[in-house]
């Protein structure tokens, strides 16, 4: 019965109206941006004298290969999010990449060419501490990985281990450094705090102690070791910048030799200075000042050695020259100009790699790591004539790889606090009887993906798209946070260029944000204004930040003061006399601050006090809590619900979107009756958690509550279901997806309708589709006819009529269907749609760990012609017809004049 | 006193012991070396296979391909010929999947009971319980490249020719053109075949012919239509608007009765001699649509 069910469904889908892609439209409205995360270890591919191969590993564990001359990138492995994936080291020895994962978890040894992985091998328990490649007699073969409280030895081929020891005195030393410079030992640096260092050599066949070394050191010294010597940097006049921890940079060219005796100390901020460990391994010796210098690093090649300095040229400008590292004479002709971005971040890390010319001069290429997260390659000039361009389309392609938006995270904690608003402007007229139809639904994936997690999905609009023009081109805004500085980004949605860019220094590094379109476009010569909330969470201190989002120019506004904590934010259809939505502001007194607050605004806000409602969210409490606001702009509490935090915690509230436009008021039944929706402009969905984790016991809960009266309307509990829940409001259905006990996600699916009236409607064909993010990266454009709970089990002639399918447990998902073919979006965070100019289109901005964008048609593109439409055959035959006539005339002739001569 | 002593000496002994417990208990926590890699990963497991595609070589689809379990609980990479593992498994009932944005591959369900013995089957997210043995080290074949795209639709000759509208307008126009070239009308015998062929059809002389019954109506109608119009005075200016006339279900009611009239009229006459001859008057004169009208009757 259910293999019938279920074929008749696949055969139905076969018939549904789906937003398929043609396989001509690949690339024609559609783009995909991908990023990386910010990098932690980036290699050039020095196998060979002519690879253009970069590698990197960032901190959204990703390992990930690019082309460095272009910037494109050739292949990424997106391990699992959070600290168990996350990469603790990169080594790159000829074609293979090796790699620690998870603090110590993992060993992998990729193939950097194929981008495959060799081999991988799990290591003991113990957190990651160093890892160094071994050599013996000019070939490395091992790699030896300290631990905490081991330190062990793994060959290169297969990741077979030769030796684990443990580490003695593990207690109270700290081992910090492994090396191994070519002989049979392997050196493990510890350090007792305020005490002594600890030097022990291994062997590098059996693993057995050979030395051990203690050095008493005075207290908070600068050590530098070799071999296994310590010596005092403290003895050098060196004064060191106050509150600063000095940061020594070294190289080792080549595993299987020792070190360079020279070395960078970095003793400020923007001060380096090289030093030299003389011949005898005692005494140390300066041989250049940096100051003032950025960044530093050290680049071989062949048998030369070359530091690398960046210092400051401008305002605007920073400069890389070449030293040698032996003499740290300077090297001719090896400037670099790096021109500074002042809304960019500062320069972070340089990473450079040296090659010999044809004349044996050093030549070099750099890799420039900002603040931002954005690298820029620079490769210097004379090399190649076109140095100059490629540098710049390089930097345009590389500039923001990581550019995503912290929105998702932002919606989840901010909705916990607050969220939405309810402008009501009728009570009391939804007092008819409800009639509630529901029922859940188990959907399963069949093939392919059998995570089906509604990742995020039509939640709404939001400010992140706005109109720039009424055609299909628009403009969203982005934000990227990086440490402590927010980033703004405006983002055409044609091409996926960025626009412009504005950063904010001094956000805290937990706050929330909330972008609010004020005004659109559509209000010349008044330009459009966006404002962007910046909240800290701990304090629950706000700020506010109105920029232009079409040129991301900050506008000069009177800002309103904000003294106390911020709980909601409501935006009213409530417009000033420059068509400024209203802003409303509710802290934690309960008290309302108008933006912008104008007379004429006030004025409007005390005539419209009565029929303003306003919720709150305490998460922390389970309590719901419905205000009104009064004349005088202070509030009164008019309802509340209070959901015991002992069974079940809030998770999210949503309400509808303040600018829906429902199209169809009922819908036909196959008796000729209309089953009307229930549409209540402030009903809010809340869906709540169980606090029991248990399987068996865990729930998540659905509650439809009035906004205005606090009614609840409805309640629902999906069993044996427990978070992530994602769910979509709109119109008179919520859709809640969580993931149930054996991986399978459940969707329920919530219709509320009004009676039925007995009167014959005709059909408004609007389609609904659902936008889906599946783990996989694929986004699915999943129909809705699919999520109606009036689906039957058996199909009569009444559900026919109606379109009903067939219900099945299991959800079918077709790779037509896939609105984002393989350009997968990994991680989604978030998937936002907006309506274009044209009425049939809806433009699709997918965001996690990469950007796609596209262009929807959910009811087929009835308003502009088909994109195979054929011209070529139209206007022939439209010539061909011109033709004929203009012949057959001229036959026409002819023939009558023979008739007259005959 | 013995007492005392043997007492304390067997605390002594349980002190003795315990301290040799704990050794032993230290002894097994310290050294993780020793144990292998087995201890410290207690009750983990590694789950292995391997992926193929058949006809594409592993280099062009492994970059962008892992292997997931659960979802992303535990992700695994494949190695350069295809094969791969997922370490750090504990035991428990998951689903393995290879995610390519190329190719397809169907997911498997892998049991790992709490000893470590493996199980793979075919997932059944309906009937959990359900197992249908898979190979166990994983064997995955790809089913081919996945169908993103819909197929557009082509304009060919066929699907041209192949409408009903256009086999509604096609195929009259190819019989009116072409038959009455095949079938020589002049001839005598075959008029005669054709005569036969008719009487056929009308077994019943008495009956009144199609044709005919609709010329007498066309011209029935006319001169009743022309009453009408005296009738009903200077209305009627236009041919079209008699024709509106003459269809409405009234006029033709009465035309009924003026039939029947004109058979009450019938038998005094010499009506089927008379209704021969005219037949092949009309035969003569109209053969084509007399064609045309068989056919559809047909």
């Amino acid at each position: 019965m259910y293999k019938s069910t279920s074929l008749f469904v696949i055969f139905l889908s076969l018939f549904v109206v789906s937003e398929a892609v043609f396989e001509d439209q690949v690339g024609k409205f559609d783009w995909r941006q991908q990023y990386v995360g910010k990098t932690l270890f980036a290699h050039f591919d020095s196998h060979s004298q002519t690879s253009k191969k970069l590698f990197l590993a960032t901190d959204k564990n990703i390992f990930a290969s690019f082309n460095s001359r272009t910037g494109d990138l050739f292949w990424r492995h997106v391990d699992k999010a959070g600290p168990e994936g996350a990469i603790d080291i990169l080594l790159l020895h000829g074609q293979d990449a090796l790699m620690v994962v998870g603090d110590g978890r993992l060993l992998r040894s990729w193939d950097t060419n194929m981008g495959g992985l060799n081999w991988e091998a799990v290591l003991d328990t113990g957190s990651f501490q160093a890892a160094c490649f071994v050599a013996i007699q000019d070939t490395v073969k091992h790699l030896a990985v300290l631990k905490n409280a081991a330190i062990s030895l793994h060959y290169l081929t297969n990741g077979h281990q030769k030796w684990v020891e443990n580490l003695p005195d593990r207690d109270t030393v700290q081992y910090q450094a492994v090396y191994s410079g070519g002989e049979e030992e392997i050196y493990v640096l510890g350090v007792v705090p305020n005490s002594h260092l600890t030097i022990i050599a291994y062997s590098l066949e059996d693993g057995e102690i050979i030395k051990q070394h203690y050095s008493i050191s005075v207290t908070a010294v600068l050590m530098c070791v070799s071999g296994i010597r310590a010596v005092c940097v403290c003895s050098l006049d060196l004064e060191v910048s106050p509150g600063f921890q000095p940061v020594l940079v070294s190289s080792q060219p080549h595993p299987a030799r020792s070190p360079i005796s020279e070395f960078f100390l970095q003793l400020g901020p923007h001060h380096h200075v090289l030093l030299q460990l003389n011949g005898d391994g005692y005494t140390i010796a300066p041989l250049r000042d940096f100051q003032p210098a950025f960044l530093v690093s050290f680049a071989t090649t062949g048998e030369k050695t070359v530091a690398a300095v960046m210092t400051p040229k401008n305002e605007t400008a920073c400069a890389i020259n070449l030293f040698s590292a032996d003499s740290g004479r300077r090297l001719l002709d090896t400037t670099v100009i790096f021109p500074l971005d002042l809304n960019g971040g500062k320069p972070h890390k340089l990473y450079v790699h040296a090659f010999l010319k044809k004349d044996d001069s050093v030549g070099y290429r750099v890799l420039v790591q900002t603040q931002d997260h954005a690298l820029t390659f620079i490769q210097q000039p004379g090399t190649h004539t076109d140095t100059g361009t490629y540098t710049q389309t390089l930097e345009r392609t590389h500039r923001h790889w990581n550019v995503h938006t912290d929105t998702g995270t932002y919606t989840q904690t901010l909705e916990r606090t607050h969220r939405h608003w309810n402008v009501h402007t009728d009570t009391g007229t939804y007092t008819q009887t409800l009639e509630r139809t529901h029922r859940h639904w188990n959907v399963h994936t069949d093939t392919g993906t059998s995570t089906f997690t509604l990742s995020a999905s039509l939640l709404d609009i939001m400010g992140k798209s706005k109109k720039i023009s009424q055609d299909l081109r628009k403009k969203f805004v982005v934000l990227h946070k990086s440490g402590s500085s927010l980033g703004l980004f405006g983002i055409d949605s044609k091409s996926g260029s960025i626009l412009w860019k504005h950063y904010l220094e001094n956000v805290q590094p937990n706050a929330v944000f909330k972008l609010i379109v004020q005004r659109t476009t559509a209000h010349f010569p008044h330009p459009p204004q966006c404002t962007l909330l910046i909240k800290d969470k701990d304090t629950g201190l706000a700020s506010l930040h109105v920029f232009n989002p079409i040129f991301g120019r900050k506008s000069h506004i009177a800002l309103p003061v904000l003294p106390r904590p911020i709980l909601q934010s409501l935006l009213l259809p409530v417009i000033d006399q420059d068509y400024a939505k209203v802003l409303l502001l509710v802290d934690d007194q309960y008290k309302v601050t108008a933006f912008p607050s104008t007379k004429n605004v006030l004025q409007q806000l005390q005539e419209m006090a009565s029929s303003i409602f306003f919720y709150l969210v305490r998460s922390d409490q389970g309590n719901l809590s419905g205000f009104r606001l009064r004349k005088d702009l202070s509030t009164e509490r008019i309802w509340e619900v209070v959901l015991p935090t002992d069974v079940q915690k809030i998770v999210a509230v949503n309400g509808k979107r303040p600018n829906e436009h429902v199209h169809s008021q009922g819908r036909v039944m196959g008796d000729r009756s209309v089953l009307y929706k229930y549409l209540n402009p402030n009903l809010l969905a809340v869906v709540t958690e169980s606090t029991d984790t248990h399987p068996e016991r865990a729930f998540v809960g659905m509650f439809l509550v009035d906004g205005v009266t606090g009614r609840i309307i409805h309640e629902a509990v999906q069993r044996k279901a427990r978070g992530p829940v994602h769910f979509v409001h709109s119109e008179n259905w919520v859709v809640v997806s969580s993931s149930c006990c054996s991986l399978a996600t459940v969707v329920v699916v919530v219709v509320v309708v009004e009676a039925t009236h007995h009167i014959y409607l005709y059909r408004n064909s609007k389609y609904f589709f659902l936008k889906v993010g599946l783990p996989s990266g694929a986004i699915l454009s999943l129909p809705k006819m699919f999520l109606d709970p009036r689906r039957p089990e058996v199909v009569t002639e009444h559900s026919r009529e109606e379109n009903l399918i067939p219900y099945a447990p299991e959800m079918p998902i077709r790779t037509e269907w896939f609105i984002n073919y393989n350009q997968t979006v990994l991680r989604v965070k978030g998937i936002y749609t907006a309506p274009s100019g044209l009425e049939s289109t809806c433009l699709v901005v997918a965001y996690g760990l990469d950007i796609y964008q596209t262009r929807v048609y959910p009811s087929k593109q009835f308003d502009v012609l088909k994109d195979d439409y054929d011209y070529v055959l139209i206007s022939s035959v439209l010539f061909a017809l011109f033709f004929a006539t203009m012949i057959s005339k001229r036959l026409a002739q002819v023939k009558l004049l023979n008739r007259a001569w005959r | 006193m013995w007492l005392q002593v043997r007492l304390s000496e067997v605390c002594l002994f349980l002190q003795a012991m315990f301290t040799l417990a704990c050794c032993f208990s230290d002894m097994e926590s310290g050294p993780i070396a020793t144990s292998g890699s087995v201890q410290p990963n207690g009750d983990r497991f590694k789950i292995e296979g391997r992926a193929i595609v058949p006809g594409v070589k592993t280099q062009d689809w492994i970059s962008s391909a892992r292997v997931t379990v659960e979802g992303e609980e535990y992700i695994g990479f494949l190695r350069t010929d295809g094969s791969f593992v997922v370490n750090d498994v504990p035991s428990g009932s998951y689903v393995v999947e290879v995610i390519s944005p190329g190719y397809k591959f169907e997911a498997v369900r892998v049991d790992i009971t709490s000893k470590g013995k493996m199980r793979a089957r075919l997932v059944n997210f309906i009937k959990t319980s359900e197992v249908i043995r898979q190979p166990y080290p994983l064997q995955l074949r790809s089913s081919g490249p996945h169908t993103y795209f819909m197929k557009r639709e082509t304009w060919g000759w066929t699907d041209f020719l192949m409408n009903p509208m256009v086999m509604m307008m096609v195929l009259p126009l190819l019989i009116i053109v072409l038959l009455p070239k095949v079938v020589n009308t002049n001839d005598p015998e075959m008029r005669k075949e054709m005569e036969q062929s008719m009487n056929m059809l009308n077994p019943n002389p008495e009956l009144p012919d199609v044709s005919e019954f609709m010329t007498k109506l066309f011209s029935g109608s006319k001169s009743s239509s022309s009453k009408a119009g005296q009738d009903e005075g200077n209305r009627m200016d236009e041919d079209e608007d008699e024709g509106t006339e003459v269809f409405t279900k009234r006029k033709l009611e009465s035309n009924w009765d003026r039939y029947k009239e004109s058979e009450k009229d019938g038998p005094s006459d010499d009506t089927p001699t008379q209704r021969g001859t005219d037949y092949h008057v009309l035969l003569e004169s109209a053969g084509k649509e007399y064609m045309t009208c068989s056919f559809e009757m047909a």
